[in-house]
């Protein structure tokens, strides 16, 4: 029942962590794509607020500026995608042209799709009532769904189309939304976003770190601080489950610690008991809690999308610690108690 | 034989003024080395009391408690558990078993609290349920024994540090008559065997065949102290 107990405390922190992570990775995928530097119109605020439009055609000059690697035409825009009740959803597209020879990273291969084909966040496929392989038509082009993204959330979903649709559904003639540039090797981004911004008048460059904070910034100043809240009372209500749990188990003992003081233990003796059995109760209570915590939050995810949770090795990690050093700490709570136990108590039938 | 305890002038009040109670009062004592002293008497008659001020578990109001010639009553408090681990073992009515721990790490437990671990704590306690007649019954969790094994752990757990007094406080009174012979001889086996004392308090009747000297006590104060011929007869 005791590590029952830190296991429901371990389990309860965990999930609230999870889902704050999870809203908190709203706009990672920008670390996931390649390129570092974003040129966009002037006065773009963030990318979904703003509707950026550059001139087409800048490409080749902008590989010509020292320290870029390749250039990355990109359309981006908000594209309504149809629900399964026959409503719409708004999702932010981006289509990102990679020219020949462009070495793609693994972790970003899914955002290029092939032609004809879309990568859709999967809370908006959990809206929408697809999966990997059905067929959506948006503004009268036949697409199929490629596979799910992660990183959406309630708020915030993503699309990824091929340059050639996103060209017809995204773009304007003659423009494009951005230009991702992939930097080379020890170049200085510094340099290389004044260089850049040179080339396509009218323009201005930012990180692909500004553009992700940008997007986390619309979860964390409403939603997030709320989780944030949650964490906090989690940790709390956590603790104190421990602690009570660590205190219950030790009062349910009592009789037992006066046999062992009526058998000449000393108080010390005890204390070192009682604080070894919360070690153990807290190291066993928080690897059940983790585990419990991963299958719960799998199974939540599936079944509530939108819960969207990120169960990180550091945050199970530092849940671990944070358990059994409660557990520790909880062990000294019950010392009055213990001090108050009457060795002749055992000889009450 | 020679004197192992000493109890003089030994009084105990619980509360004061119109709730003032004398539980034990003025009572004088002695024990030597290989006698079993039982003390009898009606309920609420001190029994109890005085078994947990000589175990040094209750402080005494007034009068001295002397074990081995150690005056165990002028001790500081913070004394009386080093004097219950090495003077004194106890055997309870209720047996006071940890139920989770098995009969070995039940005695293993009270050796433990002494300082002495690891396999020589556990020789020594398979040694003496050994000699209690626990054989195939150690690694059985107390809460699997029957009553009459329970107190053989018991009193396994009580001479595991050694004691030279033995303290028991109604050791037969939750046992059928089998089992309490049974725990009666080996009181007056194991008690006895290394040159040890005891003092058992009893309502049974039947532990006046292992006594060799008998105290009856009412209201706090002995009626009558019969040696062991006198007993018998």
């Amino acid at each position: 029942m005791s590590v029952g107990g830190v296991a429901f405390a371990v389990l309860l922190i965990l999930l609230v962590v999870s889902l704050y992570r999870g809203w908190s990775a709203t706009g990672s995928v920008y670390s996931k794509l390649p390129g570092q530097v974003w040129l966009a119109q002037a006065g773009t605020v963030d990318p979904f607020h703003s509707t950026s439009l550059l001139p087409a055609g800048r490409a080749a000059a902008l590989a010509r500026v020292p320290g870029v690697a390749a250039v990355l035409p990109v359309y981006a825009r908000h594209l309504a995608f149809p629900l399964g009740g026959g409503g719409r959803a708004d999702a932010y597209a981006m289509a990102i042209g990679a020219p020949r020879g462009t070495a793609i990273p693994a972790e970003a291969r899914p955002y290029f799709p092939a032609p004809g084909h879309v990568v859709i966040d999967r809370v908006l496929a959990a809206e929408a009532g697809v999966q990997p392989g059905s067929r959506l038509v948006v503004l009268g082009h036949r697409l199929v769904v490629d596979r799910l993204g992660s990183g959406g959330n309630k708020i915030v979903q993503f699309a990824f189309l091929n340059p050639a649709e996103g060209r017809a559904l995204l773009g304007e003639p003659g423009r494009v939304s951005y230009y991702l540039l992939v930097a080379a090797p020890g170049a200085s981004l510094g340099a290389l976003e004044r260089a850049a911004v040179a080339v396509v008048p009218g323009s201005e460059a930012h990180t692909s770190a500004e553009f992700a904070r940008a997007f986390s910034r619309l979860v964390s100043s409403g939603f997030l601080s709320v989780v944030g809240v949650l964490v906090g009372i989690g940790f709390v209500v956590g603790g104190a489950v421990i602690a009570l749990t660590t205190y219950t188990a030790t009062v349910e003992k009592a009789r037992d610690f006066g046999v062992l003081k009526a058998v000449g233990a000393s108080a010390s003796f005890v204390y070192r008991i009682v604080v070894w059995q919360s070690l153990l109760v807290g190291l066993a209570g928080a690897l059940l809690g983790i585990a419990a915590s991963a299958v719960a939050a799998d199974l939540i995810t599936r079944r509530v999308p939108e819960f969207v949770t990120d169960l990180r090795l550091v945050d199970v990690l530092g849940v671990f610690g944070a358990a059994v050093l409660m557990s520790i700490v909880a062990s000294f709570v019950p010392v009055h108690r213990l001090n108050r136990i009457d060795p002749a108590m055992v000889f009450r039938a | 034989m020679t004197e192992l305890l000493r109890v003089v002038g030994l009084t105990k009040v619980f509360g004061s003024g119109r709730t003032e109670v004398v539980a034990v009062d003025g009572v004088d004592l002695t024990s030597d080395r290989g006698e079993i002293t039982l003390v009898m008497g009606p309920s609420g008659s001190g029994k109890t009391t005085l078994l947990t001020m000589i175990g040094c578990l209750l402080r005494p109001t007034s009068g001295r408690v002397l074990i081995d010639g150690l005056d165990v009553t002028a001790l500081p408090s913070r004394e009386q558990p080093r004097i219950r681990r090495t003077l004194v073992g106890f055997v309870f009515q209720t047996f006071n078993l940890l139920d989770s721990l098995s009969a070995l790490e039940n005695v293993e437990v009270a050796l433990n609290i002494a300082g002495v671990k690891g396999s020589a704590a556990a020789a020594r306690a398979r040694a003496l349920l050994l000699e209690a007649g626990l054989e195939g019954r150690l690694d059985f969790p107390a809460s699997a024994l029957s009553a009459g094994e329970r107190q053989r752990v018991a009193i396994a757990r009580a001479l595991a540090n050694g004691p030279p007094l033995l303290l028991a406080d109604e050791p037969t009174a939750n046992l059928d008559s089998r089992h309490g012979r049974e725990v009666m001889d080996l009181l007056r086996a194991l008690a006895l065997g290394e040159d040890r004392g005891a003092v058992v308090v009893s309502h049974d009747e039947r532990l006046r065949a292992i006594a060799d000297r008998i105290v009856r006590l009412e209201d706090g104060r002995i009626r009558r102290i019969a040696e062991r011929r006198t007993a018998a007869a």
